[in-house]
Order: structure tokens, then C-alpha cells, then sequence
């Protein structure tokens, strides 16, 4: 056998060369983080000094050794060296086969001979570098750290923020001295957080008026944050509810306007008159005319006044005369009064919803009450809202079907529910999403490009099955297709 | 003939002999057929190897007369067989018939078919019937073959050659995959470059007579196939060869992407083998006494093109194989350990 000893040193020397390279490539690693590092010293030179530089320099140093340390120790097995080794002297694998199969119990014969060949041809190498050089990609930007520590250590230092928060405390001992000297002592001891409070708001609004008119606003040293934090007095203020009562806010001069308060328990969907309408009948109390005790009528037409009295309500004058009835002591004739007020109620009530009803429909059995019954002249008082008459709909309102007769365009197609007739000309604010003013700038929170297919697709379905109407279908894909090009 | 009376003393003599007798074989054949320099490196690897080569060409490539000339440099028996829709699986093997003997005793008798041979030429291979083709199997795998019930040994070395055309698919029954996985080598038989070319109008128009030696015995070549299996390997490039296989399959967890979109089977474990084998084999004929990456690089296409089989995506996209094991190679090196991995490690 061989002496393998040339191999062995053959790959010794790759081995050698490999960790170097290793300490290059982690060296420059570790140099790119000191680089990191050696920044921190130089923003802080206005404290540290000189010592910046050097903790900078020792960053640096640390960082580039420590690389390489790590680098040069790192575990390399030999067959891997031996298979760089083959690589780099172009060898075909014939180091790392030998030294391999050399000790094997199964080796061939042929490997003395593959043995004495690898010898052979290690003894012919030159003792050259086989393995390039790497370059980390870190390496690449170590220069941006360095150049950038020299700028921090040729520019002048960095001032850091030094004094504190605003300290309302020795202002506020100090008003606390004083106060004793100013009131008595029984007062200071009744208020004193109120004390506090009004010179904090008076310290509060000096600066906030006084300041600025004086030309104080640009009178803060560098480096002296209290002025933004100035307004953070507000925040530690208690509500304070008896200077509110003492001031007299609006909001209680409005609880003394019971009319203008409003009704959370009302039916905001309902009119006015239904609004009064509903009232009246719970004065009424399902009550004859001939029952009212003249006190129960003359709050009802009361009532009835003051929720008539935003816009001109027509029954004013009934009001008056049915007022003017009781005063008298004619309880029928103020209750006829009533009667014609509230009959003027419901006629502005049909008047308002003239054209806009639908024919049929369940409408009719929730305002007509009971089918038989709706315009037979059912009593009043005892039904709905709406107790006597044909109801509040155009029309007899006698249809058989439930919902009304169905239209012919249903009869024909089924699928073409579309909205018949030509689109109105002109611009159609309705469709337009494009935000003016402000908000224009403001970038959407809807992510369009996220959502644009699904919307797309969902658009074509609807334009396909005539969800949309006809004349809108240009304008809806002309939409999507400006969004595309944007 | 290069063939020596007293047996090598030493192994660097029988590597030598070895050598020797592979650029002989070569040279011998190249005097008929120029050009194609590396699939008569293959077809000679295969031989050593102790493997069957299927070689793939249009007409009039040279791909029988390359064989016949491979016959003819060898001291061994050659038969020919033309491959026929209606060639029957006792044409090739054999079939037992009546005879009479000296007693006038009737007994039934083989009567070996053209498959008896140390080299086999299996022209245009895929126009036989299956039934036809499988039995050339157990030949190419076992080494015999049964008639009646009886093994009939073939003689050592045994050695199928076969062609077929790739473009003449009317009236062709394509190998079946597992016949075509017991071919060791796929070979691909391009077109001549112009050079060549106007060589071979030279060679065949003219009057010219060429006279191919006999450089090889049959046992000698026996030999040689023994010492292709003592040629070490390293562990690394071992890995290689199985990372390059196993690669092939799109079910592996790190077969990479061309893989897994392309291939829909990969290479059977015999792909390995005739890649680890034909690596040795090429390895000893450049003089060297171990396999290096080189080797399995230069063998891998003979040896896996024929054994992945694509998917449909793959043969719509009319992937070549031949680039993807490329590709696969690339991507089994990143896999094993690579000189990056083993200098950051």
C-alpha cells in the first residue's frame, strides 16, 4: 500500500485554505455588523465624547474578528476537503476516492492501483490556491454603514433631548404654598383640587394666548420637548360639574325646551300627522265623545297644538274654536272641533302619499284592518290607524289577489326585470364614485385590484341575467373597463 | 488481436489491456462508420457493462452496420434478426421438432433460434408484436430462455443490440416500459454533421474495401466485465448517481420542479445500476482507476433517458427528455453536498 501521507497533506493544505476563506467571508460578515454596531457611539458622541471613536473603532474590530474567528473554527470534514481538493486540482475525485477506500476491508484491487495513481498525481501539484475567494452579500453594502460613520464623526454632534416631560408639580406646590397666604385655611381645605384645577387652566390658557401674542411661540430652547406635550394638562383635569351648571351651558337651556327634546321613543319612519294622530288616540283612551271630562279634552287639543306647531298644520283654527268651546263650557262643540282637526290630519296624511302607494298588497290589510270591514264605515276608534274610509291608497283597494294584480311585463319574461324606458340623459351622480374634495386624496381602504374579479364577474352575471337595466349596461361595463386602464 | 496468452500481473496492466482493447474495438469500427463517436462509446460501454443497448435513429443512419461491424471486430457469434409483424416468439427462440435417430427412434429435438448468440441484432425491434417482444425478455434479463418447460442457457456474453425508428409509427408495437427498462442504454443516432457526411459519400461510393480485425474473445471480454465491478466509487459520488434517480420521481420530497410538473414515472432502481456501471466502465476506458462526477455526467442520458416516462402535461409540451435529465442532474448536485454548502457549513 501506498504511503498516503501526500494525500493527507494534500488535503491538510485545502483544509487550510478553506478556513482562510471562511475567516474572509465571515470576517466580512462580522465587519458589515460592527459597521451596524460602531454607529450606535458616533450618534451618541454629544454624550460619550471622544470615547465614541473608540467604542466605534472597537465595534468594528470586534465585529471583524469575531467573523473571522467563527470562520476560521468552523468544522470541516476531510472528505469534503479532499473532494475541494480533487475539484480544485481537477483531480476527478481521485484524493477522496483513495483516502476513502485505502482502509476499507472490502476494497478491490484495483484500489492500490487507484492509490498509487492519486499519490502520483499529488505529487505533481503545485501548491497553488484552489479555492476562490467568496464574497458575502453583506460585503456589498459595508461601505453604506462606513460612510455613513464618517459623516456622523465630522458633523457636528447630535443633541439629545435632554430636560423632561413639563412638570406641573413645583408649580403646583408652589400654588400650594401660597394658598394658605391667599384664603383661609377652612376654604383650602374644602377645595383644594379645585384650587388646582384653575391654576392649571389658568397657566393653561397664558400659554395658549398669551404666549403666542407676545411672540413667545418661538422662545423654546432646542432640545426642549415640553411644548409639544403642553395640552397633556387637559387630560389630567377632572369633570368639573358645578362650573358647568354655573356657566349655563347650552345643553341645559335646552332641557328646558321640552318641544325640542326628541321623542327616542318615537316611530321616526311615521309623519308628523300619524305622529299626532297617535297621540290624540291615546288621550282618547278608546273613549266616546260624551265621556271626555272637559280636562281630557282640553289636553288633548293642547297636545294636539304643540305637535302641530312646526309647520302650519291647517287645524289650527278647529284647535282654537274646540279651545274656545271648552271655555264656554261646550263640550260638544269643542269636541266636534276636534273631530274636524283630526279629519284634516288624515286628509294631509292622504294628500302626502297621493301617487307613491302601491295597488293591493299587504299595505292594504295593515292599514285597512280587517278585510270585510275596510271602507264599510267601521267606527272610529276601535281599529287601526286608519279606521275609516277606502284606507289611505289611490283606489278602491279591492283587489283579490293579496299583492295586487301582477303587471304584463311579469307575464312575459321572466328574466327580464329590467326597468323599462330610455336612462335619463345628463350626468348621473348616483353612479358616480369618484370622491371630490378631501377624501379624494385619501387612498381607498377597499382594495380594488383584490376584489375587481369577483366584482367583475358578479357585474356580468347581472348584466347577463338583466339584473340590470339596459340602458345602464354601457355605462356599468364602461365602469369595470375604466378601472382596467387604471 | 490484442488479446495477451499470460494473464496481467498487476492491476494497473489489466486496466492498461483493458484500454488497450477498447480503443482497438474502436478503432475497428470506426473504419466503417464515421462519425458517431459517442454512440459507439456507448454501444462498447454497454458491452462491458454486461448490458443490452437499444439505439434510436431515423433510416439509414448506419445503426445496423455499426453493429454488424461491432460483430465482426468481436470474436463471438452474431445473429441478426429483422423484426416483423408476424415473427413468431419461436422464430427467435427455437422450437422443438421431430427427429429421428440413428434407432429410428422419434424424439423431439431443439432447434435453437437466432437468439443463441453472443451478439444479437434486434433490427427495428418495436414492429414486432408484444408477444414477440416479451420473449426476448427473459433472454436479455435471465441469460436463458424456456422452451417446453426447459432453460435453455444463452452463451456468455450475450449481448442485444437493437434499433428501431422513431419516426415509422404505422404498423409499430412501441416497447412496452418494462422492456424497455432492461435495455441498460438508449441510445439516440443523429443525423451525420457535414464532415461526416461527405466521408461517408467517400467510403461507400468508392471502390474500397475495408478488412475489420478481430480484436476481442468472448471470455476476455468476460473479464473485462468483471473488472468494471472492482472499480471503486466514492461515497459522494454514490450519493450523486442516487440523489440523479431518485430526482426522476415527481412523488420525492426534493425532486425538483421539472420533475413534478413533467414526468409522471421515473427511474426504476436499474437506472441507477446502469449508471453507476456505465460510469465505471468510461472511467476505466479514459485510464482511471475510480468513477468521478464526470462519469455519472456523461452516462446519465444514456442511461435514464429511456426509463422516465412524461405525463400528459409533459408530452403535450413535447418536453426532450434529454434536457430534463439535464436539469435533474443540476438540480442533484445543489441537492448533494456542493462546494458552497461544504465551505459555509
Amino acid at each position: 500500500m501506498p504511503d498516503l501521507t501526500i494525500l493527507q497533506r494534500a488535503v491538510a493544505d485545502v483544509s487550510r485554505q478553506i478556513r482562510v476563506r471562511r475567516a474572509e467571508f465571515y470576517g466580512l460578515r462580522g465587519l458589515f455588523g460592527g459597521s451596524l454596531c460602531a454607529l450606535l457611539p458616533l450618534v451618541l458622541r454629544d454624550s460619550l465624547g471622544w470615547q465614541s471613536f473608540v467604542w466605534a473603532g472597537l465595534c468594528l474590530g470586534a465585529g471583524a474578528l469575531a467573523g473571522a474567528g467563527i470562520g476560521f473554527s468552523m468544522k470541516l470534514p476531510a472528505g469534503e476537503a479532499a473532494r475541494l481538493a480533487d475539484r480544485g486540482y481537477g483531480l476527478q475525485d481521485r484524493i477522496s476516492t483513495a483516502l476513502e477506500w485505502a482502509d476499507r476491508p472490502d476494497r478491490t484491487p484495483l484500489v492500490d492501483a487507484l492509490v498509487t495513481d492519486a499519490v502520483a498525481h499529488a505529487r505533481s501539484l503545485e501548491g497553488r490556491r484552489v479555492i476562490p475567494r467568496r464574497v458575502p452579500r453583506e460585503a456589498r453594502f459595508v461601505p453604506v454603514p462606513l460612510a455613513l460613520g464618517v459623516a456622523l464623526a465630522l458633523a457636528p454632534a447630535i443633541p439629545l433631548p435632554q430636560g423632561s416631560l413639563p412638570s406641573l408639580s413645583g408649580a403646583r406646590q408652589e400654588d400650594e404654598d401660597k394658598q394658605p397666604e391667599r384664603t383661609g385655611n377652612l376654604e383650602s381645605q374644602e377645595q383644594p383640587r379645585a384650587a388646582k384645577r384653575e391654576d392649571m387652566r389658568r397657566a393653561e390658557i397664558q400659554e395658549r394666548t398669551v404666549g403666542p401674542r407676545a411672540g413667545m411661540g418661538g422662545a423654546t430652547q432646542p432640545g426642549d420637548l415640553s411644548a409639544i406635550f403642553k395640552d397633556t394638562s387637559i387630560a389630567g383635569q377632572t369633570p368639573d360639574f358645578n362650573a358647568f351648571l354655573k356657566k349655563g351651558d347650552e345643553r341645559i337651556r335646552m332641557l328646558e325646551q321640552i318641544d325640542r327634546l326628541p321623542d327616542l321613543q318615537r316611530d321616526f319612519t311615521q309623519s308628523q300627522q300619524r305622529m299626532v294622530f297617535q297621540k290624540a288616540k291615546a288621550l282618547r283612551g278608546g273613549l266616546k265623545g260624551e265621556q271626555f271630562s272637559p280636562d281630557k279634552l282640553r289636553e288633548l287639543l293642547k297636545e294636539m297644538e304643540r305637535l302641530g306647531r312646526k309647520g302650519d298644520p291647517g287645524y289650527s283654527g278647529d284647535l282654537s274654536e274646540g279651545m274656545e268651546a271648552l271655555e264656554q263650557g261646550q263640550s260638544d262643540r269643542a269636541m266636534e272641533a276636534m273631530e274636524r282637526a283630526l279629519n284634516k290630519l288624515r286628509a294631509m296624511e292622504e294628500k302626502g302619499r297621493d301617487g307613491k302607494g302601491l295597488r293591493g298588497g299587504r299595505e292594504d290589510e295593515r292599514r285597512g284592518g280587517r278585510k270585510g270591514e275596510r271602507g264599510q264605515g267601521g267606527s272610529p276608534g276601535d281599529e287601526g290607524d286608519w279606521p275609516e274610509g277606502e284606507g289611505s291608497l289611490p283606489g278602491k283597494g279591492r283587489s283579490g289577489s293579496p299583492k295586487g294584480d301582477p303587471s304584463q311585463r311579469l307575464r312575459t319574461n321572466p328574466f327580464d326585470v329590467g326597468v323599462e324606458g330610455e336612462a335619463r340623459s345628463g350626468r348621473k351622480d348616483g353612479m358616480d364614485t369618484n370622491l371630490v374634495g378631501r377624501g379624494g386624496n385619501v387612498p381607498s381602504r377597499l382594495q380594488y385590484m383584490g376584489v375587481l374579479g369577483q366584482y367583475r364577474k358578479q357585474m356580468e352575471e347581472d348584466v347577463a341575467r338583466e339584473q340590470v337595466p339596459r340602458d345602464y349596461h354601457g355605462q356599468v361595463k364602461d365602469y369595470f373597463k375604466a378601472l382596467d386602464e387604471k | 488481436m490484442a488479446q495477451s496468452s499470460t494473464p496481467p500481473q498487476t492491476q494497473e496492466q489489466r486496466v492498461q489491456e483493458f484500454v488497450s482493447d477498447f480503443n482497438a474495438l474502436r478503432s475497428e469500427i470506426r473504419k466503417v462508420i464515421v462519425g458517431h463517436d459517442e454512440v459507439i462509446n456507448h454501444v462498447l460501454t454497454g458491452l462491458f457493462a454486461g448490458g443490452h443497448v437499444l439505439l434510436e435513429g431515423v433510416p439509414g443512419l448506419g445503426k445496423t452496420l455499426l453493429i454488424k461491424t461491432l460483430a465482426e471486430s468481436l470474436d463471438l457469434t452474431f445473429s441478426r434478426i429483422q423484426f416483423t409483424p408476424d415473427l413468431m416468439p419461436g422464430d427467435i427462440m427455437g422450437t422443438n421438432m421431430i427427429v429421428e435417430d440413428e434407432s429410428e427412434r422419434k424424439h423431439f429435438q431443439f432447434h435453437r433460434g437466432p437468439i443463441f448468440a453472443h451478439i444479437l441484432l434486434a433490427d427495428e425491434v418495436n414492429r414486432a408484436t408484444p408477444k414477440t417482444q416479451s420473449a426476448l425478455l427473459e433472454g436479455m434479463q435471465e441469460g436463458a430462455v424456456t422452451v417446453s418447460g426447459h432453460a435453455n442457457p444463452l452463451p456468455q456474453p450475450f449481448f442485444v443490440l437493437a434499433t428501431q425508428n422513431p419516426i415509422e409509427m404505422e404498423g409499430t408495437y412501441p416497447l412496452p416500459e418494462a422492456q424497455l427498462d432492461r435495455f441498460l442504454f438508449k441510445l439516440r443516432v443523429q443525423y451525420p454533421a457535414l464532415e461526416d457526411l461527405t466521408e461517408i459519400i467517400n467510403r461507400t461510393t468508392q471502390v474500397r474495401e475495408v478488412n475489420v480485425q478481430r480484436v476481442m474473445t468472448g471470455p476476455r471480454a468476460l473479464s473485462f466485465r468483471e473488472l468494471v465491478r472492482e472499480v471503486p466509487i466514492a461515497a459522494h459520488v454514490r450519493d450523486l448517481a442516487a440523489h440523479i434517480v431518485l430526482a426522476t420521481h415527481p412523488q420525492w420530497e426534493r425532486s425538483p420542479e421539472q420533475t413534478r410538473r413533467f414526468v409522471r414515472y421515473g427511474a426504476s432502481p436499474r437506472g441507477a445500476q446502469a449508471l453507476v456501471l456505465g460510469a465505471k466502465v468510461r472511467a476505466l476506458s479514459e485510464g482511471r482507476y475510480n468513477v468521478s462526477v464526470e462519469d455519472l455526467r456523461a452516462m446519465a442520458l444514456p442511461s435514464l433517458r429511456h426509463r422516465i416516462i412524461l405525463n400528459f402535461e409533459g408530452e403535450a409540451e413535447a418536453v426532450d427528455v434529454d434536457r430534463l435529465i439535464t436539469q435533474i442532474i443540476e438540480a442533484a448536485e445543489n441537492m448533494s453536498a456542493t462546494e458552497k454548502e461544504v465551505f459555509l457549513r
